[in-house]
């Protein structure tokens, strides 16, 4: 395994995104980056492109340009994804797609827009009323305008069974995905939540055959491993969507006596709950996947169900006994379900803790303290 | 708009009319008036407490309960008042009969109606409308509100046991359109100089009476005076000789809580905003859309869709605000980057780049905030307004003085 | 009258300069600020007068600038320390495209035209300290004064990375470095290129366009000095009267207000 994480770390670090620009290499293909959290990575695979998910730059570049662009309180992966852009490291993208996450991402697509006009920069918008019958309806045909577009920018024409083919790929990633961490959430003590991360979010760079490939050797791996259980308490780790912390931080909540056994880091790669048909019109499945299949997550609206609640069924379903809140400096949309989140949690008795971050950081020391008081009040009460 | 304050204490102590929480954006205020359904807008509460200097009890209420100190102000000093029991005039606040979210561009919205809903405890809608990318929205895009207008009319026949009315929506979609023709010929009054009144700062005084009695015989009646008296206005200054030192062109929401402070660094310059987007949060008409009687349900989808600012793209602002600049006759651009506010705030800097080196026109970048009064620093933002003008007049009589010699 | 004056009240040292016609800056005084805004700015044109050699009466307008500028008694106008620092900058290096102005509270980048007139500028926001105050808490965590703490800079070999420019988590940073064993030079050019990437990216919202000159207190550490051209990749222009500029510059612009032919309106009386 360690050969493979180490792969893996060195894929999700590195800002000049060597893996898309050898694809580029070897395929001729292009490439089509997406902010997170959720991007219909499948109909970009129809059209013969390289689906992204990018994810900021972490603590590898200084922000000197994209300040200017945005002003004070304005979190720190829109800034460091403008800077990308205005670095030429995002040279090796023909297409940046955003969708309606929140009003700082969306911005950031039309920034985006007016300075890099030789890119195709869009935005979808992902439907904030499934309850309406008529959400299928649109959100398949904005995955329709999508792939027209992306067929105007030079991509295979659209082709049904294409999509079907590429939705198949990635349901076969995901399922996989899904195994490996119900596997380690039953075994933490074998498997790093810090390894498990690396790997899963690896496949924001990689063509999906080459990650399935990758999920297959590391659970292989992962199976003939052995070592003896430490005294932790479970932590399911939520808020962390969009912005990444570093990995040290993941590294250090395990250190300080939690085993992460759930987490929504680049959920993305983990967003449906079941595999998505392969039945009838695509477009209408992904749609509907999307609507009804979906995890819930702070930037997936839908009101027949609150979010709190599945929050509340995922530290039970996990044995979890405590839940660390891990929420992005200025991250909004995490700052509000933190609200009606620790209302629950302390309904439902769970412990919990809050963490602020920044993808900058490069002293850990309080966060550690913070971390082990917790785990100590709970493994020692 | 005491008058409303008051119809809303009335349907607190007696239940009727019932009221629905709407935001101010793309209102659809037409549907709910076809029903006698009250607005009740929870921002334009906010802002009345952060006027009226009352928003730091609510907002500090609203962190000890687990808000962060970089939430949404608005949302903060809503909550916080209703956990505190204050209103803005002191009179009761009714329970809403439904939370209706008309999304409209603004993501904090769905979270702050999720919030009320379930602290109030009252049920929620959220009427989903697609962002605008291109010029116009698409068809798919248009369908997909009018179903869900439809899906709510289903909703306010349960609440208020009425069968819609036809003839009642296509009346009050009528009163908005001409509110609408009344608001656009005030706004282009501004076109001329002197200006009679300040699109920014007094704008904002006739933005209340827009969304709340837009769809209404009252609404259509007092827009028809404010233009005729701003007309008569215009003409007395203009035979005054009374002129503006500088015309200006606003962006962004005011900060409320120091509103006249704010106001004063401006007015001591004898500056005068022609023109501001700020205004046209209700509604962008100033172009020429409008409600259309022949075509409630549709043109209601478009309102929400396209013709108010916050459900517009950020390029598209960019065209907004260059329009008014030369439509408008302006010398710069003031850009206030409110905290709370990242719809309107996130990416200004790219606006201020723009505007400043793009187009060369002189633009003032400042940070506050509208509806929290601790980040607001009069000493530190007099100085940048009083640089920005002493610059601004350094440029104008260089103009000047090229264009004599 | 020949002679003008200029008085920049700042947080904590007020400045004042004397300007003669046709002949250019003939005094500077400085003295702490206080308590007083107003007897400091009374104090520093005193100053400067003896100096120069002059009674008060025989300069003929004075113009205040910074932060105290409303509180001069004795000043005939006012003008923001942007335009006076604008013009000091430009009177001390004609060529000056670009003015880095580092003060003890807040810093800003001020884009210039051939005369020394503001075509654009930009503040620092009110959190992101990167200022004179962020340089002497770090110093004060580090046991330094502030001429050590700017010479010691040099001998760096691996700066620490600082992410903050908070004045009161710095704090918390240089312990941890500290406790991890890090040398307080390496510490020290670290807490340097933080604020120096923080004023760079300041000042590129105005066009950054060489000849740079840094001018207000900060100018005088020349570890900041260093770590600003590192940054930027151009060398910065620095005047031994740097910190006068603002002074400097609002007693030319009272000049120009004793010439007679200057008729722009940009005067305000006192409030």
């Amino acid at each position: 395994m360690n050969d493979l994480y180490v792969t893996c770390e060195d894929i999700i670090s590195d800002i000049d995104f060597k893996t898309v620009r050898d694809w580029k290499d070897r395929t001729g293909g292009k490439a089509v980056g997406y902010f997170p959290v959720y991007a219909p990575a499948e109909i970009i695979h129809a059209a013969g492109m390289l689906p992204v998910g990018l994810a900021g730059a972490g603590d590898r570049l200084d922000i000197q340009h994209a300040d200017a662009r945005f002003g004070s309180f304005i979190c720190s992966i829109v800034k460091t994804t403008l800077e990308l852009g205005m670095t030429d490291h995002l040279a090796a993208f023909d297409a940046l797609l955003f969708t309606s996450i929140c009003d700082s991402a969306r911005n950031l697509c039309y920034v985006m827009q007016r300075n890099f006009p030789e890119k195709y920069v869009d935005f979808l918008h992902l439907p904030h009323n499934p309850s309406s019958p008529a959400a299928a309806e649109f959100l398949a045909s904005e995955y329709r305008r999508l792939s027209a577009r992306l067929e105007e920018l030079g991509g295979e024409p659209y082709d049904e069974v294409a999509v079907l083919h590429a939705i198949e790929s990635f349901n076969e990633n995901r399922a996989l995905t899904r195994s490996l961490c119900d596997w380690r959430a039953e075994r933490p003590h074998l498997m790093k939540a810090s390894e498990l991360y690396a790997l899963v979010r690896a496949g924001n760079y990689l063509p999906v055959e080459q990650h399935t490939e990758m999920l297959v050797a590391a659970g292989a791996e992962f199976e003939g491993r052995a070592a003896k259980a430490r005294d932790s308490i479970r932590v399911v780790v939520e808020g962390a969507f969009c912005e990444q912390p570093p990995i040290d931080v993941v590294r250090i909540i395990e250190q300080a006596g939690c085993y992460v056994v759930d987490d929504d880091l680049t959920i993305g790669r983990r967003w449906f709950t079941e595999d998505i048909s392969t039945d009838g019109d695509p477009m209408m499945a992904l749609a509907q996947a999307y609507l009804d299949k979906s995890v819930y997550s702070s930037v997936r609206h839908d009101f027949r169900k609150p979010r709190s609640q599945g929050l509340v069924e995922k530290v039970r379903n996990r044995k979890a006994d405590a839940v660390i809140m891990l929420v992005a400096k200025f991250c909004e949309p995490a700052y509000f379900d933190y609200v009606l989140f620790k209302q629950e949690l302390e309904k439902e008795g769970i412990p919990h803790l809050l963490i602020e971050f920044e993808e900058k950081l490069f002293t850990f020391e309080n966060l550690r303290m913070e971390v082990e008081t917790f785990a100590e009040s709970l493994l020692f009460a | 708009m005491v008058d409303w304050y008051q119809k809303l204490a009335e349907s607190a102590e007696t239940g009727t009319p019932p009221a629905a929480s709407m935001m101010v954006s793309g209102a659809c205020v037409e549907l709910t008036q076809a029903f006698d359904v009250l607005p009740l807008y929870p921002e334009v509460n906010a802002l009345q407490l952060a006027i009226r200097r009352q928003s730091l009890e609510p907002i500090l209420a609203a962190e000890e309960f687990g808000y962060a100190s970089d939430n949404c102000a608005y949302v903060k000093a809503d909550i916080g008042a209703y956990f505190k029991g204050i209103t803005p005039t002191g009179s009761p606040l009714p329970k809403p009969a439904l939370v209706l979210c008309n999304f409209v561009g603004c993501n904090t919205y769905v979270k702050w109606f999720e919030h009320v809903s379930v602290i109030m405890e009252a049920p929620l809608y959220v009427l989903d409308v697609p962002f605008l990318r291109a010029g116009e929205p698409s068809a798919d895009a248009i369908a997909y509100v009018v179903r869900q207008l439809k899906e709510l009319v289903v909703k306010l026949e349960e609440i208020t046991g009425k069968q819609l009315d036809m003839d009642k929506l296509r009346e009050a979609v009528w009163c908005s359109s001409q509110v609408e023709e009344y608001w656009s010929k005030i706004k282009h009054l501004a076109r001329r100089s002197p200006s009679p009144f300040d699109a920014y700062f007094d704008a904002i005084t006739l933005m209340g009476p827009l969304y709340v009695h837009r769809a209404t015989r009252e609404g259509v009646a007092f827009f028809k005076q404010a233009l005729e008296e701003l007309e008569l206005k215009a003409e007395l200054d203009r035979e005054a000789g009374v002129r503006e030192r500088f015309r200006l062109v606003f962006e962004g929401p005011p900060p409320y809580p120091h509103f006249r402070a704010f106001r004063d660094m401006f007015a001591k310059w004898n500056a005068c905003a022609v023109a501001s987007t700020y205004s046209t949060v209700g509604g962008l008409w100033e172009f020429g859309a409008r409600h259309d009687p022949d075509n409630p349900f549709e043109s209601i989808a478009l309102h929400m869709i396209e013709h108010n600012v916050t459900n517009r793209n950020m390029q598209q602002r960019n065209e907004q605000i260059k329009r008014y600049v030369e439509e408008w006759d302006a010398d710069g651009v003031i850009i206030h980057f409110v905290k709370s506010c990242r719809l309107f705030s996130a990416g200004q800097g790219d606006m201020r780049e723009y505007f400043s080196r793009t187009l060369g026109v002189p633009t003032l970048y400042v940070e506050s905030d509208l509806a929290d009064p601790r980040y607001f620093s009069t000493a530190q933002l007099q100085t940048r307004v009083d640089a920005y003008f002493e610059a601004l007049e350094m440029h104008k009589s260089a103009r000047t003085s090229a264009h004599v010699g | 009258m020949r002679f003008a004056a200029g008085v920049d009240v700042g947080s904590t040292q007020t400045k004042a300069a004397i300007v003669e016609q046709n002949a250019g800056p003939v005094a500077f005084a400085i003295v702490d600020t206080g308590a007083s805004v107003t007897r400091a700015a009374e104090n520093a044109f005193n100053v400067a007068c003896r100096e120069a050699s002059l009674q008060p009466a025989d300069v003929g307008f004075v113009v205040g600038t910074g932060y105290g500028r409303y509180k001069i008694a004795f000043g005939n106008a006012q003008m923001t320390e942007i335009s006076c620092h604008a013009r000091g900058a430009h009177a001390l290096f004609p060529n000056t495209r670009t003015v880095i102005d580092m003060g003890g509270q807040d810093s800003k980048a001020i884009s210039v035209d051939d005369n020394g007139h503001v075509l654009d500028f930009v503040m620092n926001d009110k959190c992101a300290a990167g200022t004179g105050r962020f340089l002497a808490n770090a110093a004060e965590v580090l046991g330094l004064g502030l001429a050590e703490f700017g010479a010691l800079s040099a001998k760096a070999t691996h700066p620490v990375k600082i992410t903050t420019v908070c004045t009161v988590f710095v704090e918390s940073d240089i312990l941890s470095y500290l406790a991890l064993g890090k040398k307080p030079e390496d510490i020290v050019r670290g807490v340097h290129l933080a604020i120096a990437k923080r004023t760079v990216s300041l000042a590129r919202r105005v066009p950054l366009e060489p000849s740079v000159t840094l001018t207000g207190g900060v100018s005088r550490n020349e570890g900041m000095v260093a770590a600003l051209e590192e940054v930027l990749g151009v060398p910065l222009q620095v005047s031994p009267q740097a910190h006068f500029a603002g002074a400097l510059g609002a007693a030319l612009h009272a000049l120009d207000r004793v010439d007679a032919s200057f008729e722009s309106g940009v005067w305000r009386t006192a409030v």
